[in-house]
């Protein structure tokens, strides 16, 4: 696999597809070049070490950024030609799970995993249970009626899986998700979205930590993809 | 709610409402004012006239019938009546501070004269008594109306333009406290952009919760400066600017719920428009 086509494949059904992309902050270069395709229902792993890109990445894929130049095709279609309903839409179709959470301090753990809902215009009565399954899922039960600052990093970040997926979406990104706790709960977080993927979801989890990566080995089919200046590969296989 | 209740912005927004509402009561009560005084001038200065008739030359009150008789035949004069001799020490009591006595006293005897249409022409008239008694002068207030109905007029265009004034200050102040609440909730907004969310729900999420606070805002406002207005000392019937300066049931109406509602009705579209607008920016 050369390093400008990690992953690549030809066969037209890829849930994501970067080809050539490059996209820089003002002058600088942050991604340079990168082609990868991702299909649906696969897992994988983004790393590469702190400044390397992996959150720009990210911010491309949930529609944050748009490329500088190079071909981008997301849930088969060109993002580029899609006004802010089309962005708003496409975004639901995706779970993502930020380092730093971005859960709403003023809303309870219930409200913030049903937020999603309330943005897609369905009614929150009618998905109550759902809502109450994913908090049940998430081992936050005891913990639902609860404001974020009341909340332990972990149950911050489990909140905010459940978020992720209250819409059923097609791919999850998770940033850095275990950036902010501790190894044991990192490593619950990540069964949780290994879980999530064994259920049709595809996954892809950006992180630097090479010892969660080693963990998911042994529990699921996972690609790992790497980023360094700016230039995505597919890493070694021993990792 | 995607608002929080707390914060600075939601009392910020109300206190802006507040005082605004506060401010446009007090210049709806100043443009009612003005506007019953430019009436009240209009209405006292017009349709009346004086005619002046010197003490100091021969017998007062033969000149005084000589005058009414001349006024009974002039076309325009609806009625004319003296004085009577209580009257007029009345109208100069304030000066003599009532110890005068005005048969001491080389006042001039005044006849009041009620004009009906245009009025006579004033110079036949003068031209008239000129020929027919001396020191006999008719004034029909020329001299005055015109200025004072000039000042009445400026008088309300200055309230009318106050109003105008305070109606933009609120647009421009509930657009700044709309903009400050969506830049201290810059990180909810961008967290509910991120999972999905459309404009369209945002601002449902904001504008009511803004419009709301600074209807509450402004009520309390309006309804502080009505109160206020109220406990004013009232203005003495003797000088005759009671009722001039009352605003009367309307103004009250207007001034403690078309105030508000008005200010709801700004502060919504405001922040509809400054809600759109940050958001389009934010994005």
């Amino acid at each position: 696999m050369s390093r400008r086509s990690a992953n690549r494949q030809k066969s037209g059904q890829e849930l994501i597809r970067l080809e050539n992309v490059s996209f820089g902050y003002d002058d600088r270069s942050t991604l340079d070049d990168v082609s990868v395709d991702i299909e649906p229902g696969s897992f994988h792993f983004l790393t590469g070490p702190s400044g390397s890109g992996k959150t720009t990445l990210m911010k491309l894929l949930y529609l944050e950024h748009r490329p500088n130049t190079g071909a981008f095709s997301l849930f088969g279609q060109d993002p580029a030609g899609l006004d802010a309903s089309g962005v708003a839409r496409t975004r639901r179709r995706i779970g993502v799970v930020f380092q730093e959470f971005r859960l709403l301090d003023h809303m309870n753990v219930i409200d913030n995993i049903a937020l999603p809902l309330r943005a897609a215009d369905v009614s929150v009565a009618d998905q109550g249970e759902d809502v109450m399954e994913l908090v049940r899922w998430v081992g936050l039960e005891d913990r639902a009626g609860a404001f974020p600052p009341q909340l332990s990093a972990g149950e911050k970040q489990r909140a905010a899986i459940a978020r992720a997926v209250i819409n059923s979406p097609e791919l999850i990104l998770a940033d850095e998700p275990t950036g902010n706790i501790d190894p044991e709960m990192g490593g619950r977080i990540l069964r949780l979205l290994i879980e999530l993927n064994r259920l049709g979801k595809t996954v892809l989890l950006a992180t630097h930590d090479m010892g969660l990566i080693r963990t998911a080995k042994s529990l699921v089919e996972a690609h790992v993809l790497r980023l360094a200046d700016g230039q995505l590969s597919r890493a070694a296989a021993a990792l | 709610m995607i608002l929080p209740r707390t914060g600075w912005t939601a009392p910020l927004t109300a206190l802006i409402a507040a005082a605004m509402a506060f401010l446009a009561v007090l210049t709806v009560a100043a443009s009612f004012a003005a506007g019953n005084l430019a009436d009240a001038w209009r209405t006292d200065l017009a349709g009346v006239a004086t005619v002046r008739i010197s003490a100091l030359e021969g017998d007062v009150e033969d000149r005084v019938k000589a005058v009414l008789e001349v006024l009974r035949t002039t076309p325009g004069v609806k009625e004319a009546r003296a004085l009577s001799d209580a009257e007029q020490a009345a109208l100069i009591a304030p000066w003599l501070g009532g110890e005068g006595d005005l048969a001491d006293l080389p006042a001039p005897r005044l006849i009041d004269v009620t004009i009906q249409g245009a009025g006579p022409d004033s110079e036949a008239l003068q031209g008239r008594l000129d020929l027919t008694v001396s020191g006999a002068i008719y004034d029909d207030h020329a001299t005055w109306r015109g200025p004072l109905a000039a000042a009445a007029n400026a008088l309300e265009r200055v309230a009318l333009a106050a109003t105008v004034l305070v109606l933009l200050t609120t647009i421009a102040m509930v657009a700044f406290a709309a903009r400050a609440t969506l830049i201290a909730n810059r990180e909810t907004i961008k967290t509910v952009r991120l999972i999905g969310g459309e404009e369209q729900f945002l601002v449902q999420a904001f504008v009511p919760a803004l419009a709301m606070r600074a209807a509450l805002g402004g009520l309390a406002g309006a309804l502080l400066a009505c109160l206020i207005l109220l406990l004013l000392p009232e203005v003495d019937g003797e000088i005759g600017l009671g009722d001039v300066l009352s605003p009367g049931w309307t103004g009250w109406l207007v001034m403690a719920v078309g105030v508000p509602a008005l200010g709801a009705l700004v502060a919504w579209l405001t922040a509809r428009w400054a809600v759109g607008a940050m958001l389009r920016q934010l994005q």
